[in-house]
């Protein structure tokens, strides 16, 4: 019987796993009688790897009908976390049923990306159109909204990643795309008076070009004047305490006394790593236990003291071919629907990896989002698997229209 | 193929590019790390880098509503020890040079590990700690550190209001994850209330240092951060008026509790016996604290809050009220009193033998008559009993801001089935509740509280001690919200009525000893009988009688006559409050002698629970 298994994931799927069991084993098997971890995370890995390769054998058809039934139930799930959730260093984000705690929000990334998708599918739908692009931009705020309340800054951001994305795949046009965007980058260059000014003068031209009505134009460019230029002023209208406070919001594991100390750590560990690193179950900084999160948020630095550039290297190569591939499949399958949630699960995995790994070498803010495939963790594990498994199953069906 | 949302190819491409681009941030960054910082960071981890050090925060201050402070810090010594680096040989020598129980200290060392320092004795004195600077090379990992204790104000006593500070413990860090190991918080009272407004933020000092855990400067003064002063915290107090509460109730067992019946504040909380809060700040002497927990007077004990007592004679009030408002008698409904009152085959004397003749509502009030009561509590039966009972906040914690409170208990028909059994009770532990004996359990606080729903007809507010918390940081107060409650359906007719008959009960009638000349008051006397000896002294009052500012709640244990011993502490208090002076008391009208002093008589003999015990969980400060 030939399996129903895409083997090009499989097999990229398989080495990270690999990669992470081996790496979560160094990482906590310093300490004495800590390698339940190990066993733990192996037990999570094979059952990760059963769920994504049996979910082909469920009908496509089943999947995209129950998109929106799945979207519901998780959105209920998260109303209920709310209300009787567990808390958990300081957030609640778990839902406990008996022995057992789940975490509404990993699954609500994926049932969320099924739910655009479907709606999506509709050949009726326009993004470009004012109720498709409302419609698609409230499924994917309403989950946001409650996750952000939990509150889980890093979980809720991932639907941010999402949402431009499945827009521009969805066929937005770039006028609105620009729209949506160019006010972000405003925002961020309004502390520096010639990179605003040379942004300025990019969205003129850029403008000039769209040919669209004088006086609309006119309104976007002296739209963003007016908030390049209050931003800064209403930065310094705020007291100092308050500027803590957005600092702190934007950066929400920033305990003053934790976060600094992970990143010098992180960054030490990483840096005397080398090219070659100090091998398997050498890395001091790992070992002397000055790396906290170490098997979690912060496995990736464990990585890179033990196995230097070089591994460093090979990961990054492994996710950014799982990436490519994700990406190319969602150009080549048949289906509206299936095209669309490919891109939702490479956006969803390429948030994590960035914001994971820039974290911990320093170019993202500490947020607490895990490594897929790699950091310890049952519930990212099996939610991680699921969705790849989805993959996996439209992969199987790429032809069915 | 079908491009259904336009052009795939570019799309992909598009994507296939930022994502590239992306990775190759990430790729660059490990390249700036590893590549090319590489040898300064190899150094970093060779030193073994870097030590987090928690820099204290100063402690809010306590300060009364004047600003003048009550409880203050001062610095104390301590030692402590580096578990990685102190060898069993100068442990041994340490514990028993500073007489530490070894078992206790190897047991907290373990909790902890590596650089991380872990005192393991407070407040040392200071021959013993210049021993040690000394001889500091015969110590190695053995360090002295400076950290804050409390520091109590000359004449400020009150332990049972400030409580005190001692070393967290496992149960407290399950229920804070935020505390560390080894910290000082509050443990017990408003310290431990108002914990987290008081200890402030601790600072961080990140520090290089070798393997061997030698300190090789600063780190990076970015990543330090100062420690953040805790917030002072001022009472709804005048601590002049405790203090004078306090030696009021000097060698007495019992409680005084003072309300501002505008907003709940305390004016005054008082319960005796009490103990020095000083033997508890900073090192605690193992047999001063089990002095104190064995001491038979319970000196740790808040009675103001967590004692329940029979109510006695003071709860004719509520039955008065719940026979009004329910139509079942009017004001001038009649009862002849001969002295005595047959329940069944018993008879059951009220405490004036004479008898009270005929008397109506106002009369009975104001002369505690036991026999009119006993016969308004059979006509109202239990049910309207509870229903009033509970409107009147009995039987729950009244919500004031310190730990520990008790509820007290308002017995009801489910009570009374579940412990004796359906047909096991009779009318008797009816009557006996009506006039406040029996079952029915109350907190001084809730009397106070009572007082105060009396004097405001209804409206009441939540007792609390704090007025507000300063914060240092953002130079803000904020203040104890303040919000009224209401019982509702009692019409105000009604209050005129019992209100009318606690004013009689001031002027000539069993209170007669509480009232301050020149100011019209309410109040109710009791007398209540138990099982532990002689009856406990009660009086409730409120002042001035037409526009209230203080309810008034005494208790004194086994005092006797309320009217005789509970009042005049009751009037003494409030003459200070109104006049700032005590009156000399004038020659007594009439004489009277000390037997008739109201008793509450009780039908049943009765079991009732002693007290359980709520004591601060010091022991691990020991």
């Amino acid at each position: 019987m030939r399996l129903k298994i895409d083997y090009n994931i499989t097999i990229l799927v398989s080495a990270l796993l690999a990669i992470g069991l081996v790496a979560v084993y160094s990482a906590t098997s310093s300490g004495s009688g800590e390698n339940a971890y190990f066993q733990r995370q192996l037990i999570y890995s094979v059952t990760g790897f059963l769920i994504m390769v049996s979910m082909p054998y469920l009908s496509y058809r089943f999947l995209e009908r129950i998109s929106y039934v799945l979207y519901a139930f998780s959105v209920l799930l998260l109303i209920l976390v709310a209300f009787i959730g567990v808390k958990g260093f300081g957030a609640e984000r778990w839902l406990a049923v008996g022995p057992i705690k789940i975490q509404p929000s990993e699954f609500a990334k994926i049932t969320t990306v099924m739910a655009v998708a479907r709606y999506l599918s509709d050949r009726d739908v326009n993004v470009n159109r004012l109720k498709g692009f409302l419609i698609v931009t409230l499924l994917i705020l309403t989950p946001f909204l409650l996750i952000i309340k939990q509150p889980d800054l890093g979980t809720s951001l991932v639907f941010l990643a999402l949402y431009l994305p499945l827009l521009f795949w969805a066929g937005l046009n770039g006028f609105a795309l620009f729209l949506i965007i160019s006010p972000l980058i405003t925002v961020l260059l309004s502390f520096n008076i010639w990179a605003l000014v040379v942004w300025l003068i990019l969205i003129s031209g850029f403008l000039y070009f769209s040919r669209k009505k004088w006086l609309i134009l006119l309104a976007i460019v002296s739209v963003h004047i007016g908030i390049g230029f209050a931003t800064p002023y209403m930065w310094d209208q705020l007291h100092d305490y308050q500027k803590n406070r957005i600092e702190t919001f934007l950066n929400p594991e920033h305990d003053p006394r934790g976060a600094g100390y992970q990143i010098i750590q992180s960054q030490v560990a990483i840096g005397s790593g080398g090219v070659w690193g100090k091998g398997f179950l050498n890395g001091t900084q790992t070992h002397l236990k000055f790396l906290p999160a170490q098997h979690t948020d912060f496995i990736f630095s464990v990585i890179a003291e033990e196995w230097g550039l070089v591994g460093v290297t090979v990961v990054l190569l492994l996710f950014l071919a799982l990436l490519i591939y994700l990406i190319s499949l969602a150009s080549v399958v048949k289906a509206r629907y299936a095209s669309i949630t490919l891109i939702g699960v490479a956006a969803i995995l390429f948030f994590h990896i960035f914001v994971n790994i820039g974290m911990t070498v320093g170019v993202a803010p500490v947020t607490g989002l895990p490594l897929p495939l790699i950091s310890y963790g049952g519930s990212f594990m099996l939610s991680t698997m699921l969705m790849l498994g989805i993959v996996q199953n439209l992969s199987h069906n790429r032809y069915q229209m | 193929m079908r491009e259904f949302f336009g052009n795939f190819m570019i799309k992909k491409n598009i994507l296939v590019v930022l994502v590239i681009f992306f990775f190759s941030i990430l790729w660059l960054g490990f390249f700036n790390l590893q590549i090319v910082k590489q040898d300064t960071y190899l150094q970093k981890s060779l030193n073994n880098s870097v030590r987090k050090e928690t820099l204290l925060p100063v402690r809010g201050l306590i300060r009364d509503r004047t600003g003048r402070i009550l409880v203050d810090n001062t610095a104390a010594y301590a030692v402590a020890v580096i578990p990685k680096v102190v060898k069993t040989a100068v442990l041994d020598s340490v514990t028993s040079f500073l007489n530490l129980d070894k078992k206790r200290v190897l047991k907290k060392i373990k909790r902890n590990s590596g650089f991380r320092p872990v005192t393991i004795a407070r407040d040392v004195d200071r021959k013993k700690l210049i021993y040690l600077e000394e001889n500091r090379l015969h110590f190695p990992g053995v360090i002295t550190l400076l950290e804050p204790k409390r520091f109590y104000r000359d004449s400020v006593y009150s332990p049972h209001l400030f409580g005190a500070i001692g070393e967290v413990s496992v149960e407290d860090q399950k229920r804070n994850p935020s505390y560390e190991n080894g910290e000082l918080i509050g443990k017990s009272a408003l310290e431990k209330e108002y914990d987290a407004e008081l200890r402030g933020a601790a600072g961080v000092v990140y520090k290089m240092v070798d393997a061997s855990g030698r300190e090789l400067g600063r780190f990076d003064n970015e990543f330090n951060v100062a420690p953040q002063h805790g917030s002072d915290i001022f009472l709804t107090m005048d601590y002049n008026m405790q203090a004078f509460a306090e030696s009021l109730m000097t060698d007495k067992r019992g409680a005084l509790v003072a309300l501002d019946v505008r907003t709940g504040g305390v004016l005054a909380m008082v319960s005796k016996p009490d103990y020095d809060p000083r033997l508890l700040a900073g090192k605690i002497d193992a047999a001063t604290w089990n002095k104190l927990l064995n001491d038979e007077g319970h000196p740790l004990y808040s009675r103001a809050i967590q004692s329940v007592y029979p109510p006695g004679s003071t709860y004719k009030i509520v039955t008065a009220l719940a026979a009004l408002q329910e139509k079942i008698i009017t004001p001038e409904w009649q009862v002849y009193c001969p002295g005595y009152f047959k329940l069944g085959r018993r008879t059951i004397r009220c405490w004036n033998a004479g008898g009270h003749g005929d008397v109506d509502l106002y009369g009975a009030i104001k002369g505690s008559c036991n026999v009119y009561f006993y016969k308004l509590g059979l006509k109202i039966g239990l049910d309207i009993w509870e229903k009033y009972s509970k409107l009147f906040a009995f039987g729950i914690k009244t919500g004031i801001d310190l730990p520990n409170e008790s509820a007290g208990l308002v017995p009801s028909t489910q009570y009374f089935n579940r412990r004796y059994g359906k047909n096991g009770w009779t009318k008797g532990n009816l009557a006996n509740l009506a006039i406040g004996q029996g079952e029915l359990l109350v907190t001084p606080l809730q009397m106070a509280q009572f007082a105060m729903i009396l004097a405001n007809r209804g409206t009441y507010y939540r007792p609390h001690l704090l007025d507000h918390t300063y914060n240092f940081a953002e130079k803000e107060n904020s203040f104890y919200p303040v919000e009224p409650h209401y019982v509702r359906g009692i019409s105000n007719e009604n209050y005129d009525v019992v209100l009318e008959g606690m004013r009689r009960v001031m002027n000539g009638g069993t209170g007669w000893r509480g009232k301050v000349p020149g100011v019209e008051m309410a109040g109710k006397t009791g007398t209540a009988q138990n099982p532990h000896g002689e009856s406990h002294a009660w009086f409730i009052t409120f002042a001035p009688f037409d526009l209230p500012e203080v309810a008034v709640a005494v208790i004194i244990e086994n005092g006797g006559g309320g009217g005789a011993n509970a009042a005049p502490v009751a009037r003494k208090f409030l003459e200070k409050y109104f006049y700032n002076r005590l009156i000399p008391p004038a020659a007594p009208k009439k004489k009277i002698e000390e037997e008739l002093a109201p008793i509450d008589s009780l039908i049943l003999p009765l079991h009732i629970p002693g007290p359980m015990l709520m004591i601060p969980s010091l022991e691990d400060s020991l």
